[in-house]
């Protein structure tokens, strides 16, 4: 069975005032029906402007060049018509912080309403019924009552909630996740990884995850991508890169995190 | 919310209150005395206390200022004995210059300047959003470029150049339009509008341009907006995304503004209404100024005061139905 996304020599560039800027600089990597590729980085190193292209939204004055394939589909030469019908539907994407990415002046029963409508079609009672579905399937208490709820009435952890209910209503086959729960406390953010872990293996859909945090990486990818500078240093299964990194830089990724298990090994020897 | 009713509608009571006080030492403080400008030349001394008499301006300060304030929401009674009258409750007093009861002058007025500012407020934001809306959508182009030139040009035009100038053309010298007079829309609709249009179209020329800058930049920043970019990321069609995720976010702080505006407007369009000799509130105000007619001045004055004041309460309970966020919470 073909790979669900192939991106192969993804370059992104920037027009600027002081002539072109690659952010992105030939990054090839694939990602198979169920399974979780990590991708890593620092803040700048490219990561989420690769996840925008890939969705077809990158900023005024950004190009990509090369190939994003997703089942099959040429990303990259698709028309605006065609880039709209895959997203939210076939793929779909959740962001870093919730509370600005939902529309503060609508229900965030509409928000999820109008995208399951827009691909779907159907009466506003139907969807509803879909939609206080996709809000129970995330774990959301009372979703038929909190439906009616705004964004600013729930909390962090529960807005990255309604986030993924949203990303998840259409049943895409491509997730990508761009820091979901770095603006979230540790406690939340351990049950978000969680809910994401579960609902893609329930669902057997492909993710993106991205993150600077080797340690949340570790828990969930099968495969990572180590970017730095727009360009791909590392990128291999999570064990190969996590136990024997090639490259300087990941190793120095891998040193950064605080180890309790060092201490604890020359106690038990 | 009968509470927090309650609550506004005593800060009303109480700027308006002020208002008046201020306005009132003002005059006391500053004006000739109005009983030597009524008595005119052939006058004696005994005319003047008997003016003086009558009006209450023998009485101190704080007896005339409350007089004047309490008989706003009571009434009052001018003179004594044969010469007693009685004025009704709204009373605002009698003008110096024409006798006649002012609350009755306001009355007949303020349809012309409501006219006015209704007429303008819809044609600046008809306007003003939908050239701000595409400058916005278009920013950067040759549209965007020459819609705000063109903005920043007629909000620079002070009114009574417009004004004259329109006149110049359209009555003078193409004879397209007749002198505006302040005929009623029962009289004669066609003349009713040819007299109202060129008041409108200057009035709404400045908060037309000032609006479409404030919408073109409203606009820009909500594009900006992460929630956009999810919006965007749901695949809904363009026209949706504006209108429903860019536009209500972008237009709700335009209502503070307008809200704002349209009150204020509704006090007089002072300088508009005079170059075209409409006798609204706003003339009034410039006619009762230049003759020192105290009575008119402190009633244009609360007036004003007045509808500005209530067009802050009526703004705070409009941003409660748009945007969700904001609660009212009686204090």
């Amino acid at each position: 069975m073909s790979d669900l996304l192939v991106v192969e020599d993804l370059t992104v560039t920037f027009s600027t005032a002081r002539g072109p800027v690659d952010v992105v600089k030939d990054v090839s990597f694939t990602v198979g029906r169920d399974e979780t590729v990590g991708i890593v980085g620092e803040s700048g190193s490219g990561k989420s402007m690769t996840s925008l292209a890939i969705m077809g939204l990158l900023p005024k004055g950004a190009a990509a060049r090369g190939t994003i394939r997703l089942d099959g589909t040429d990303v990259l030469g698709a028309s605006p018509r065609e880039l709209r019908q895959l997203r939210g539907d076939r793929m779909s994407m959740i962001f870093q912080d919730p509370l600005s990415s939902l529309n503060p002046y609508y229900t965030v029963g509409l928000q999820i309403e109008e995208l399951y409508r827009a691909h779907r079609g159907g009466s506003r009672a139907a969807a509803r019924e879909v939609v206080v579905g996709a809000l129970r399937q995330v774990g959301l208490p009372d979703p038929e009552r909190r439906a009616g709820h705004y964004p600013h009435q729930f909390s962090g952890g529960q807005r990255q909630r309604i986030m993924i209910a949203m990303a998840l209503v259409c049943s895409p086959s491509l997730l990508i996740a761009d820091e979901p729960t770095t603006a979230l406390d540790v406690t939340v953010q351990a049950q978000i990884l969680r809910l994401l872990a579960d609902l893609r293996e329930q669902s057997g859909m492909g993710m993106v995850f991205i993150t600077h945090d080797l340690a949340v990486i570790s828990s969930i990818a099968t495969r990572v991508l180590v970017m730095r500078r727009g360009e791909q240093v590392e990128y291999g299964t999570a064990e190969q890169v996590f136990a024997e990194p090639r490259h300087d830089y990941t190793r120095m990724l891998l040193d950064s995190i605080p180890r309790i298990d060092d201490p604890l090994d020359e106690v038990s020897a | 919310m009968a509470r927090y009713l309650a609550g506004r509608a005593a800060g009303v009571v109480l700027i308006l209150f002020l208002v008046c006080l201020f306005t009132f030492i003002i005059f006391f403080t500053l004006s000739p005395d109005p009983a030597v400008m009524i008595c005119g030349k052939t006058c004696t001394p005994e005319r003047i206390d008997q003016i003086r008499g009558v009006l209450g301006l023998d009485e101190p300060f704080p007896a005339q200022f409350l007089g004047f304030f309490a008989g706003i929401f009571a009434g009052r009674d001018y003179g004594e004995g044969a010469n007693l009258v009685h004025c009704a409750a709204p009373c605002l007093g009698y003008s110096f210059q024409t006798n006649q009861s002012v609350w009755d002058m306001v009355v007949e007025r303020l349809p012309v300047s409501a006219t006015v500012a209704i007429g303008a407020a819809v044609l600046w934001l008809f306007i003003g959003i939908v050239a701000g809306l595409l400058s916005a959508v278009k920013e950067g182009t040759w549209w965007d470029r020459a819609a705000m030139g063109l903005a920043l040009g007629g909000s620079s035009i002070p009114n009574y150049v417009l004004a004259l100038a329109l006149q110049y053309v359209l009555v003078v010298q193409l004879q397209v339009l007749p002198f505006p007079q302040a005929v009623p829309f029962s009289d004669d609709p066609a003349l009713w509008f040819q007299s109202y249009l060129m008041p409108w179209l200057v009035l709404a020329t400045g908060y037309a341009c000032l609006y479409a800058r404030l919408t073109r930049a409203n606009v820009i920043d909500t594009l900006a907006e992460n929630f956009m970019r999810t919006a965007r990321s749901k695949g809904l069609s363009p026209a949706l995304t504006l209108r429903r995720h860019a536009l209500r976010p972008a237009l709700t702080p335009i209502t503070t503004i307008f809200g704002m505006d349209f009150a204020a407007l509704l006090g007089g369009a002072l300088i508009t209404e005079t170059v075209f000799g409409l006798n609204g509130v706003g003339k009034m105000a410039a006619d009762s100024i230049a003759k020192n007619d105290q009575p008119v001045i402190m009633a244009v004055t609360l007036l004003a005061a007045f509808f500005v004041v209530i067009g802050n309460v009526v703004v705070d309970l409009v941003y409660t139905r748009l945007d969700p966020r904001v609660r009212i919470t009686a204090r």
